[in-house]
């Protein structure tokens, strides 16, 4: 066991500097490509052989944020405090993997675009979001070298409160991102109902994925323990009162948005009505649990 | 309703004690305990005769309901 933790210990900064030295390549080819693309000019196929080493990149950096962030989570089970510098580590390192299935997106549209002699805005996205991805593999991989040591953990914890809590900061993040991104697509709705469906189902899915990677883990570390009671007193009580919270304002809402849309429920309404709904709960379920644990 | 409790001096008699290693010791988190040390939280009387127990000591020497107006307890 101490041997897979010292390789995974090892293998988290060694997929950190090669995800940033990946990310700083990019930048030569997009230089590369850039140019030629929105000036519709041919590229040839050693050129179009340079996103093949992106993808690679990407990869890289797929498992190194899926690795930083188990890491980063087992960390915290034993943390004598979880401050706002671990918090800032998870969402930075939470954005940074669902920043990648947008990387692929905007390079998909991209080259479609690109094919069909269409301008091609989603440049300027995909610059800064692959420069945030290189700025977070740097710190990601500096705080697992320098910052997360054995002096700012407990012993032994007998009954885990910090996954607990981590996995109600998840689900905030994930809430927030999907409530706002089901958001837009009330405001700004695609041009045919089947791509609202395509684009919502990827969206939600992908922005699902931190949570249910954290939850697996609770769940793993639950499983593991010998009391079947997976809560204390406190806690029970904490998600009674915040699920009581949550059905109330979650019914309140989904009330005024029925009678909002009445007279257009066959509308984006009819795609969009269910992952709001389901980002909604997560996001209310999540910020009433962190606001009921920590008050006290 | 709140109640008053000797919690935290009983930690600190106890070879000052911290709340995680109390909280291992009685099957709950720490914020459990901490919830109860600020008295935000009322433990259920299993939980309260658990820690009567760690610390070999009357519930009610650890637990006080709060003085009423009229002087009454």
């Amino acid at each position: 066991m101490k041997k897979i933790e010292k390789i995974l210990k090892s293998l988290v900064p060694v997929l950190g500097i090669s995800s940033a030295l990946a990310f700083m390549m990019s930048y030569f080819i997009f230089e590369t490509l850039r140019p030629k693309m929105i000036n519709f000019k041919p590229i040839t196929r050693a050129e179009e052989g340079l996103m093949n080493y992106f993808g690679i990149g990407l990869l890289i950096f797929l498992s190194f944020c899926l690795l930083s962030l188990f890491q980063l989570t087992r960390y915290l089970k034993k943390a004598k405090k979880i401050s706002l510098f671990y918090l800032l580590l998870l969402v930075m390192n939470i954005l940074s993997l669902v920043f990648i299935f947008g990387d692929v997106a905007l390079l998909s549209d991209i080259g479609k675009q690109y094919k069909y002699g269409l301008s091609q805005p989603e440049w300027s996205i995909l610059y800064p979001v692959t420069a945030f991805q290189l700025v977070s593999s740097l710190i990601l991989t500096y705080s697992h070298v320098f910052k997360l040591k054995k002096d700012g953990q407990t012993k032994f914890v007998a009954k885990d409160s910090n996954i607990f809590m981590v996995a109600q900061y998840v689900g905030f993040i994930c809430g927030s991102m999907g409530l706002s991104s089901t958001s837009l697509g009330f405001i700004f709705p695609r041009s045919s109902l089947w791509m609202l469906k395509i684009h919502t189902l990827m969206g939600t899915f992908i922005l699902l994925i931190p949570y249910a990677l954290i939850l697996g883990y609770w769940f793993m570390i639950k499983a593991q323990e010998k009391t079947k009671e997976w809560y204390d007193e406190k806690q029970i009580q904490d998600l009674g009162k915040s699920s009581f919270l949550t059905l109330i304002s979650s019914l309140a809402i989904m009330t005024s948005i029925f009678f909002f849309n009445f007279n257009s429920l066959e509308g984006v309404i009819s795609v969009l009505w269910f992952p709001f709904y389901a980002f909604l709960v997560l996001l209310l379920f999540s910020l009433a649990n962190l606001y009921y644990s920590e008050k006290n | 309703m709140k109640i008053g409790n000797n919690l935290r001096q009983y930690r600190f008699k106890h070879h000052q004690i911290s709340q995680q290693e109390l909280a291992n010791k009685v099957g709950v988190t720490r914020l459990t305990i901490h919830s109860i040390e600020t008295g935000k939280f009322v433990p259920s009387t299993l939980l309260a005769l658990k820690l009567a127990r760690f610390f070999k000591v009357k519930v009610e020497d650890i637990f006080r309901l709060p003085a009423t107006k009229g002087g009454q307890k």
